[in-house]
């Protein structure tokens, strides 16, 4: 398994001679591999200014009165991080950096079906951000990232429509990697790879994709109607001019409650790659993983009213989303169910990944379930706009996406550098991660609970030992997210060589090099055998192969 | 891209494969014409000539509407011609299109039921 040196030639490597030379045969790259790279640079500067802007609100929320900014500010602090890591984070982090790089190598093809277009959507999202960025450091925007009418289109003196024009190009970007996603995995699997032999990170990024193709549009549309209502006092959200307001509403949630399958499913995938390699077992009822990512996804897009309960929606309207919103629990428990079967009786390993994977199921677990509160209307007319909801979703999205997508970035870190990095660290920050995120939002459920409204800045001081609670959780959760950088980027140089395969890992991805040459395999490669297919000595051997000390 | 599928892929559509000839362009770009003429003199009639119910005069511009897009669809966006997938890919954009006018509807109908709602008399 262990080789003395990287590979001589792969995706990294290139002949430039000169430094323009490099620069252009990066930027202009049309290998899925490189493309996933660029994402993967500018997705974490995003996230790192997310980040910030969330450390901004957290601060802020110290002490009871607003003393760092005016609530003018403060509405522009917590809009620029909904907008940053909504739009350009979570949605794309996992489909953009790990799928790029993994849906051609896990499915045997050379790359994406359309390479060109997978460099267009790069650009695009660089472009969308770059509106995004603009518009924040012109005096940022104050809607926040909903961009509700009839505030949005009418009221708002802020930098509503330079904002918008980085959401909506941003969304092409989306719909772009679907089409690639989805055409690439009809047409381009390797020989012998059939459907019910696909890993379940393909089948998680297909229905992901099916998502981008058909929800991102009407997003774009809802967007556009907005800046046309603005520019050109076309009535079509403020009621003065015959419009009406929650008609923006459903077409908002119409793709926006879809966008957080988008960002959910494709990192279930990652866990599902991950459960079954550190358990040393075959997944448990692959087909049923397989179906309620579809299921997710079709469902997902029946359910938006359940933002709208109090919204002056239809209470029958309101009544049929609530009961179609306890669907989607199903797949979900579906998911949850076959990883936990997966576990038992498996060698489970807790290396890095693996960690982040646990940590995930128990977080999405509770994000999930307070879910349910959420779609029972008679709960939600309690904790609508309070940070019962704030709690919620931050458990799905990032106790769900950035658990998932910290854990597929140490998984395939070999694969992508060809090098390891520090298994001890590794371990620590995930920890740390796992204690950070608990500290910050558990907090707000009962701060929620309690009737603390979201996105105020001021507020009743007996909030206030949660309020620090959480600030000092957030702090945790910086660090935790500041090592990985650290180590991550000290195993560029430093780290041992990874081999091909370092965890033993079924799939196609590890039987080529590491890092992959730029046609990710020599000979096209022929599938004969199921996913997961680890023998059932393979955790016998893991457990005899255990020393004090070893991480396994 | 893969060139073991490039040659699966030649020999899937030239079976299957029919062109559109330039004629057919054409005499699609003439009805689109029509069509949109008909836009117009719809609205000019009942503007101008005929008083009618709200409902019929927006079932007339519907219809015509929904002809100009099928016949963008088959012909030039080349459905017609396309695989069963690529067909089967097209109408389910159209079932999402439904999905999104019933329901957003089903609550516009429904809004006002029941009719003295509010929680004070």
């Amino acid at each position: 398994m262990s080789t003395l040196s990287l590979p001589q030639t792969s995706y990294i490597h290139d002949r430039s001679r000169t430094f323009a030379e490099w620069l252009k045969s990066w930027l202009l790259t049309v290998d899925h591999k490189r493309i996933a790279i660029l994402y993967l640079l500018s997705i974490n500067f995003f996230f790192l200014l997310g980040g910030l802007a969330a450390t901004l609100v957290r601060v802020e929320l110290i002490t009871p009165q607003g003393d760092l900014m005016s609530s003018d500010v403060y509405n522009r602090a917590f809009t620029l991080h909904g907008i940053i890591m909504v739009f350009f984070f979570l949605i794309p982090a996992i489909p953009a950096v790990l799928g790029n790089f993994l849906v051609p190598l896990m499915i045997g093809a050379r790359d994406l079906a359309f390479p060109r277009l997978n460099l267009l959507s790069w650009y695009l999202y660089m472009i969308g951000g770059v509106f995004a960025l603009i518009a924040s450091v012109f005096g940022g925007v104050d809607t926040g990232w909903t961009f509700y009418t009839p505030f949005s289109s009418t009221y708002s003196n802020s930098n509503v429509v330079m904002t918008i024009t980085g959401a909506f190009i941003m969304g092409f970007s989306s719909i772009l990697t679907g089409l690639n996603f989805i055409v690439t995995i009809h047409k381009m699997r390797a020989p012998g790879l059939t459907w019910f032999r696909l890993p379940l990170f393909i089948w998680a990024n297909y229905a992901t994709s099916i998502i981008q193709i058909l929800a991102t549009p009407v997003l774009g549309i809802a967007l556009l109607l907005v800046v046309v209502e603005r520019l050109w006092g076309v009535g079509i959200y403020d009621p003065a001019l015959g419009g009406d307001p929650l008609l923006f509403q459903h077409l908002f949630w119409f793709y926006s409650h879809p966008a957080v399958y988008i960002m959910i499913l494709p990192a279930m995938g990652v866990i599902s790659e991950l459960i079954s390699t550190f358990s040393r077992k075959r997944i448990f009822g692959y087909e049923f993983i397989a179906f309620s990512s579809l299921a997710i996804a079709i469902l997902g897009f029946l359910v938006w009213g359940h933002h709208m309960f109090v919204s002056s929606q239809s209470v029958y309207a309101g009544l049929i989303f609530s009961f179609i919103t306890m669907l989607v629990a199903i797949p979900s428990a579906i998911k949850v169910f076959n990883w936990t079967a997966t576990l038992y009786k498996g060698s489970i390993s807790y290396r890095t990944p693996m960690l982040y994977a646990l940590g995930f199921i128990g977080l999405f677990v509770i994000g999930g379930l307070t879910g349910i509160f959420l779609g029972v209307t008679a709960i939600d007319l309690h904790v609508t706009d309070t940070y019962f909801v704030v709690a919620h979703f931050h458990y799905v999205m990032v106790g769900g996406t950035i658990m998932a997508y910290l854990g597929g970035i140490h998984f395939w870190w070999p694969k992508m550098t060809g090098r390891m990095y520090n298994e001890i660290w590794g371990s620590i920050a995930a920890l740390i991660i796992f204690v950070g995120f608990n500290m910050t939002f558990f907090p707000q459920f009962i701060l929620g609970y309690l009737g603390m409204p979201r996105r105020y800045h001021v507020y009743p001081p007996e909030f206030q030992v949660l309020h620090v609670m959480s600030t000092a959780g957030a702090s945790i959760l910086a660090i935790g997210f500041i090592v990985p950088l650290i180590y991550l980027g000290i195993s560029l140089w430093k780290g041992a060589i990874a081999g091909n395969n370092p965890w033993g890992a079924t799939g196609l991805e590890w039987k080529t090099s590491s890092p992959p040459p730029t046609f990710n395999f020599d000979k096209t490669p022929i599938v004969t055998e199921e996913a997961y297919a680890y023998p059932p000595e393979a955790a016998e051997r893991d457990a005899a192969a255990w020393r004090p000390g070893s991480p396994l | 891209m893969a060139e073991q599928h490039t040659h699966a892929h030649a020999h899937h559509h030239s079976d299957k494969h029919t062109h559109i000839s330039r004629g057919t362009y054409y005499r699609v770009f003439a009805a689109l014409m029509v069509l949109m003429v008909l836009t117009v003199a719809a609205w000019w009639v009942e503007k101008n000539l005929i008083e009618m119910p709200g409902w019929l005069a927006v079932t007339i511009a519907m219809s015509i509407a929904i002809a100009k897009t099928v016949l963008i669809v088959l012909y030039f966006m080349h459905v017609k011609i396309s695989s069963r997938m690529t067909q089967i890919y097209a109408a389910g954009a159209f079932v999402w299109l439904m999905i999104l006018f019933v329901i957003t509807m089903g609550d516009y109908i429904a809004r006002g039921w029941p009719p003295q709602a509010g929680p004070l008399p």
